[in-house]
């Protein structure tokens, strides 16, 4: 009996929970079939105006503001991707004199916020001319991505059987070829998850994109809801249209990634 | 196929020392294991060896090369690990071949090796497999098929056999010690197991606190054991030792603090066996039945336990007192302090 009531207990409580999560989302999408003007979000839907999606997509630019997204968001991801395992393969399997002080600073990459040192990134990037350009978006981006990147492939990497590693070197192998051959194909879904999360931290990049670039043909997609908030009025079928248009891609990816990702974020739980 | 030696070799941990001035030579073709109880040093000694822990001091030398600074890579040896090692991702194919395929091996010959070493170890249906989708005892064989294939100068193997069941490991045991035999490389193998070790041993280096106490073959180590350690490690069960005051019989030369050593088979209950020594008497501690043979654990003083065989099943229980007899040429005595052998006693009748 006891049981049973644990376990309605168990699904009230997820349940609960669920809800709190969904909330949002659904109002979102409620709002942003809603027509335009008057209404609030998680008001009854007065019908479906899919026209939303259209005007959104033509006010806020998305055409323009897509491919820059995307130019940057692959740009980061990938590079970021590789300087991360070449970094976490060095901190976690191969010793050397000063490690733990190096890793420790990139952790600090960790710790400080964006937010932070904005203000002296925008002059020095002024000072050497990247303002305004791709470089302002990807290269600090990508700064910020391998301190967690590295951080992430070193824990998967000391989780890698050392004995695995001795075998290879044995059989004549070089630090190189272990990594690619031997080590990496195991950490498939380490990797993977690293991929989704840097796809969608990258690509909801808001405060960075903001700051460094005025340029109308190098601003990304998340700048592009700003349009629909107005000083006085905002109009929140549009904004949420939008939302849904610039979140589509992120829910996408981790629709396709998300068999790895959920056995990525459980690799590092148990030893096995 | 080369010969193997460590001349002066220490290995610290920082303050810890895992290996003291070992030194050993080891034949061309040679199969040697060293043996030792856990923190012995013997599985550093090999990775060592291996070239996978660095020489604090000394010299190991393979071949007519001193390898302490070479990479493991270009030694020239292959290594069975405990937990296999094996490349999860790969076949069993792959696995054996990725080791010749980074030694610029042709093609044709990888294929030849691989087939040869996998009929050997009948291994043929597998080799497409992965390794989770073998068995332990194939995942073992697929481990020591990849150190074969290689064809190095020396085998060095890491308690390959103590992840598999009793039946397995005395099969795979003997499946060793036939593919030595066979293609006659130089084999450095470690165990805790000294069942192991004196079924497949040419000759036993036994290991203790980072120091040798013995090498020899495994007849000199059991009839002539050099200290208390090696006499109380090799045999099972293991010899008895017992204070030589406390045993009621004149022993000759026996210094003040020695120790009296008997294997379980040179005590016999009396009246079994002529020209016994005694008779001693003592009460039955424990009766261990193995079916062919009978173990009596029999207390003669509180600090004073012999180990007595007994051919078959032996009517006897735990609490009743028997009498039993000495084997004269079975004795052994170390002196008490050092632990150093003193060779065979002999009994004043």
């Amino acid at each position: 009996m006891i049981a049973r009531r644990e376990q309605h207990l168990t699904y009230l409580l997820l349940g609960v929970f669920s809800l709190i999560a969904l909330a949002p989302i659904v109002g979102i999408l409620v709002t942003a079939l809603q027509a335009r003007g008057g209404a609030t979000s998680f008001g009854v839907p007065d019908g479906l105006n899919l026209e939303n999606f259209a005007t959104a997509w033509d006010e806020g630019n998305f055409a323009d503001y897509l491919r820059s997204s995307v130019i940057v968001t692959v740009s980061v991801v990938v590079l970021s991707t590789l300087l991360s395992i070449l970094a976490g393969y060095a901190f976690g399997m191969m010793r050397f004199r000063g490690s733990t002080v190096l890793f420790y600073m990139m952790l600090l990459g960790l710790m400080v916020p964006l937010e932070a040192t904005i203000v002296p990134l925008y002059y020095d990037l002024r000072d050497l001319g990247l303002t305004d350009t791709y470089w302002a978006l990807i290269l600090p981006q990508v700064g910020a991505s391998v301190a967690f990147g590295t951080f992430w492939m070193r824990a998967f990497f000391r989780s890698v059987p050392r004995s695995l590693v001795e075998a290879a070197r044995l059989d004549g192998s070089s630090s190189w070829t272990t990594l690619w051959r031997v080590v990496l194909p195991l950490g498939r879904p380490a990797v993977l998850t690293m991929v989704a999360l840097l796809f969608m931290w990258t690509w909801n990049e808001f405060l960075l994109a903001l700051v460094m670039v005025s340029d109308e043909g190098l601003r990304t997609a998340p700048l592009g809801l700003a349009f629909f908030q107005g000083r006085n009025t905002t109009d929140y079928a549009l904004l949420s249209a939008g939302s849904v248009i610039v979140a589509t891609p992120v829910v996408l990816l981790y629709v396709f990634l998300q068999r790895h990702f959920i056995r990525g974020m459980l690799a590092g739980a148990v030893k096995g | 196929m080369a010969p193997v030696s460590f001349a002066e070799v220490d290995k610290r941990f920082g303050d810890v020392e895992a290996v003291h001035a070992l030194t050993l030579a080891i034949a061309d073709g040679e199969f040697v294991v060293l043996v030792g109880p856990s923190g012995s040093g013997k599985t550093t000694a090999l990775r060592m060896l291996a070239g996978l822990e660095a020489v604090t001091a000394g010299t190991i030398t393979i071949g007519d090369q001193v390898v302490n600074a070479v990479s493991p890579g270009e030694r020239d040896i292959a290594m069975v690990f405990q937990d296999y090692a094996l490349y999860p991702q790969m076949t069993v194919r792959d696995n054996f071949a990725f080791g010749l395929r980074r030694r610029k091996v042709g093609r044709e010959e990888i294929e030849k090796r691989v087939r040869r070493a996998a009929d050997s170890l009948e291994l043929g249906e597998l080799l497409d497999r992965r390794p989770r989708e073998l068995s332990g005892g194939q995942q073992q064989r697929v481990a020591l098929g990849r150190a074969l294939v290689r064809e190095p100068q020396v085998f060095l193997m890491d308690e390959p056999l103590s992840n598999l069941d009793a039946k397995l490991r005395v099969q795979t045991r003997g499946e060793i010690k036939r593919l030595q035999h066979e293609i006659e490389t130089t084999t450095v193998y470690v165990t805790h197991d000294q069942v192991e070790a004196m079924t497949m041993g040419d000759r036993i280096a036994v290991m203790n606190d980072g120091r040798l106490e013995q090498v020899g073959t495994p007849e000199e180590l059991y009839e002539r054991p050099a200290n208390l350690f090696v006499a109380g490690f090799i045999g099972s069960p293991s010899m008895s030792l017992v204070p030589a005051a406390g045993v009621p019989l004149e022993l000759r030369q026996a210094p003040d603090g020695a120790v009296l050593g008997v294997r379980p088979e040179h005590a016999r209950l009396w009246g079994q066996g002529d020209g016994l020594i005694g008779p001693l008497e003592g009460e039955i501690a424990y009766v261990e039945a193995l079916g062919r043979e009978t173990f009596l654990g029999v207390d003669t003083g509180p600090e004073t336990r012999f180990v007595v065989s007994v051919a078959g099943r032996a009517p006897v229980r735990p609490g009743e007192r028997v009498r039993f007899g000495l084997v004269p040429d079975g004795l052994r005595l170390f002196e008490g302090d050092t632990g150093r052998a003193l060779g065979p006693a002999t009994v004043r009748r």
